[in-house]
């Protein structure tokens, strides 16, 4: 498998990169160097020839001396020493008596004429090294400005990132290419560049993919190479670093999803076959014709066979939303909603489904209009409204009070039951879908309604930008309560100012 | 008509309810626990013929009570669970469970085995010589002979110790290992194979036809069931 993981191509007529800059302007100075040695030596004895009776040789010699250094430290050790002979030759020619000829008429003239050449072949030589030297650490330097920038872009990358697209334009303008490519390919053969190089990236011994890099440029210098080199090393152990974490990344969502999947089908055994055993016992039980049923028996049998049904229906509802929502497909329409409306007619219809049980709604005016999606602000509140009336006739104590209130620029809403609470093991997991699945297989497992309801909740709450969370209510019981944005009064449609 | 007390154990109050409805409804007497201490107080108090046990319940599990009751009474258990995997059943079984059903289940299915569950105690305890008759067959358990249309029928020593073991409990359905810890030891626990051969080696002398075998019945995964009633069981 193949991927270009970056891709970029360089701007038209740029400025010659920073690498080549400096290399090419050593021939440059050693051709100037030349010239300085050759039209320094011309000008100078130009200048002095009028003057050459009235002064010293010795000084003559002197400005010779400097046209030497000149040219040494222009164009190296062989401007220096073109330049000192040059010197040594129209020094003799012009200036040392007898004039115009190269034979030199007093003892103290030779001495001063090899004290010259000596001192310039001396001193080109060493200017040359000093400048040599110099030129190297400046190459040295720009190699590694050149390598700190590009890793300090990588570093910049973080984990994961797709691209390189931003290292790979510092590439492409660093070293003058037209285009550079990063085409991660672990197996397979090396890939081919039209014109330009291409760098193999490795990390641990294995083959990650190649650097494709394209243009119309001279050939790579050595300092060059080894900076392209020692950058491809730094993008290899990123790229494998990314592959890595992206492997993880994947482990982990299969884990989830295998769990989820695990946890669902556990689930759907137990609790859709619960209500199926049920529905089947009774009808099998009122088709015998052997048995002999009150007529009490065979209302409760059909009764029970309805309550079933519609239990069955709501779980088959609530497995559907929780898919819809992991699936991430779901949008919330968010709206103004009378949240007094909705709330009391949850409170109705759990009424019926629960007889003896008493729901009472008390919203506040102010409370009353909330920005939401109407269709999943009934589901969450039917499915908490479900939790209590289950958690109230449990216990006893069959009441459930629902309390709407506006704080701040949300309005929070509280279903407050008074049965026997959550325990405190299983508060951390509460939201996540099938909480108390994990580790348990062996033990009671949580009904499909109690399971994903409050996961439900969550799911529904957090994309329609609410929350949800759990309380004790004082004196015994559980008190869930979710926030959401409040609406303005215009919104909602025709809910008071207060 | 009072055909036998029965303690319906499960959490679910719509099963419990239509289980309790369908046995009240056919003559028997009914008492209900929710959970499974109010299972194991029940067993003592009301003194059950049968107990009809979920294994799925809150806290004190299925098994768990299963192996309570047996260790102190002999009433027989059919067990009732949503779980397919077999090692729950074959748990529940080598715990002491008599039978099981999956849900969901058919009230006439459970009635057969509330019967043949209830018909079973008559003859607990009581391992004595056994007579059983099916067809042309007739098989004398005790004095080791078997008869088909009057010519005899030759079974080996372990063959024997199969049918004893078998016989000994019509209708309950016995799990591999239990078959095999009583008729090879200890030890041989696992060793489904060998006991495969042998039952199909039993069925081709017993059975009229070996391929749809009406005397010792395969419960796929669990174990067998030997579902002759004895004709005679001598005092």
């Amino acid at each position: 498998m193949a991927f270009v993981a970056g891709s970029v191509a360089g701007p038209r007529g740029r400025v010659p990169p920073l690498l080549a800059r400096l290399t090419i302007r050593r021939p440059r100075r050693r051709i100037a160097g030349y010239g300085v040695a050759v039209l320094g030596t011309a000008v100078l004895t130009v200048a002095l020839l009028p003057f050459r009776n009235d002064i010293a040789p010795l000084s003559k010699g002197f400005g010779y001396l400097v046209v030497v250094v000149a040219a040494a430290a222009l164009g190296g050790l062989g401007s220096g020493i073109v330049a000192s002979v040059l010197g040594f030759l129209t020094f003799n020619f012009f200036f040392l008596p007898p004039y115009n000829s190269f034979t030199i008429g007093r003892a103290e003239d030779i001495v001063v004429l090899f004290v010259f050449l000596g001192l310039s072949i001396l001193i080109s030589a060493a200017l040359a090294h000093a400048s040599e030297r110099a030129e190297a650490a400046e190459t040295r330097e720009a190699e590694l400005a050149g390598l700190q920038e590009l890793s300090a872009q990588l570093v910049a990358l973080g984990t994961g990132g797709g691209t390189y697209d931003t290292v790979l334009d510092r590439v492409c303008s660093l070293f003058g290419y037209a285009s550079v490519r990063l085409v991660l390919q672990e197996d397979g053969s090396p890939s081919q560049a039209a014109h330009g190089e291409v760098v193999e990236l490795a990390a641990g011994g294995r083959r990650l993919g190649d650097l494709l890099l394209e243009g119309d440029r001279p050939p790579l210098t050595e300092a060059e190479r080894r900076v392209l080199r020692a950058f491809s090393d730094q993008l290899a152990v990123v790229a494998q670093r990314d592959r890595l974490s992206k492997a993880a990344l994947e482990a982990q969502v299969y884990r989830q999803t295998e769990h989820l999947r695990r946890s669902l089908l556990a689930a759907v055994s137990h609790d859709l076959r619960s209500p199926l055993a049920a529905i089947k016992a009774s009808v099998t039980d009122l088709l015998d014709e052997e048995a002999e049923h009150s007529a009490d028996d065979f209302r409760e049998a059909l009764e029970s066979v309805n309550r079933e049904t519609d239990r069955l229906a709501a779980m088959i509802a609530n497995l559907l939303d929780m898919s819809r929502i992991e699936g991430g497909t779901l949008r919330a329409r968010l709206q103004g909603v009378d949240l007094g409306e909705v709330l009391s007619e949850c409170a109705d219809r759990t009424m019926r489904r629960w007889p003896g049980l008493a729901v009472s709604p008390a919203v506040d005016d102010e409370a009353s209009a909330v920005r939401a999606d109407p269709v999943f602000l009934e589901r969450v509140c039917a499915n908490l409204l479900e939790n209590a009336a289950r958690a109230a006739t449990l216990s006893g104590a069959p009441r459930v009070e629902v309390v709407a209130r506006l704080a701040g620029s949300s309005v929070t809403v509280s279903v407050v039951d008074h049965g026997l609470g959550v325990p405190e093991a299983l508060r951390g997991e509460l939201f996540v879908p099938f909480y108390q699945m994990e580790g348990q297989a062996e033990s009671r497992t949580a009904p499909l309604g109690r399971g994903l309801g409050l996961a439900i909740c969550k799911g529904f709450l957090a994309l329609m930008g609410g929350e949800i969370w759990l309380e004790n209510t004082p004196g015994g019981g559980a008190t869930f309560r979710f926030s959401l944005p409040s609406a303005p009064v215009a919104e909602a449609g025709g809910a008071e100012a207060p | 008509m009072r055909k036998g007390r029965v303690l319906v154990v499960d959490d679910e109050e719509s099963i419990r309810k239509a289980v309790s409805r369908a046995l009240t409804s056919r003559g028997y007497l009914v008492e209900v626990a929710a959970d499974g201490e109010e299972a194991l107080a029940g067993v003592r108090s009301f003194d059950p013929d049968l107990v009809v046990l979920d294994l799925n319940l809150p806290e004190l599990d299925g098994l768990s009570v299963c192996r309570q009751v047996r260790a102190t009474n002999a009433v027989p258990i059919l067990v009732l669970s949503v779980r397919e995997e077999e090692a729950d059943k074959v748990a529940a079984l080598d715990l002491g469970a008599d039978d099981y059903l999956t849900k969901p289940f058919g009230v006439d299915e459970l009635m057969a085995r509330v019967r043949a569950l209830l018909r079973r105690t008559g003859g607990q305890g009581s391992p004595g010589p056994f007579r059983f008759a099916e067809g042309d067959l007739e098989l004398d358990v005790s004095n080791h002979l078997v008869t088909r249309n009057g010519t005899e029928v030759r079974l080996t020593r372990t063959e024997w110790s199969l049918v004893e073991a078998l016989a000994q409990h019509p209708g309950k359905l016995l799990t591999h290992d239990w078959l095999l810890r009583r008729v090879w030891g200890t030890g041989y626990e696992g060793d489904v194979d060998v006991l495969r051969v042998f039952i199909s080696q039993l069925r081709r002398k017993i059975e009229e036809d070996p391929r749809r075998p009406k005397i010792v019945v395969t419960d796929p995964g669990i174990g067998y069931r030997w579902v002759l009633q004895p004709s005679e069981v001598p005092a």
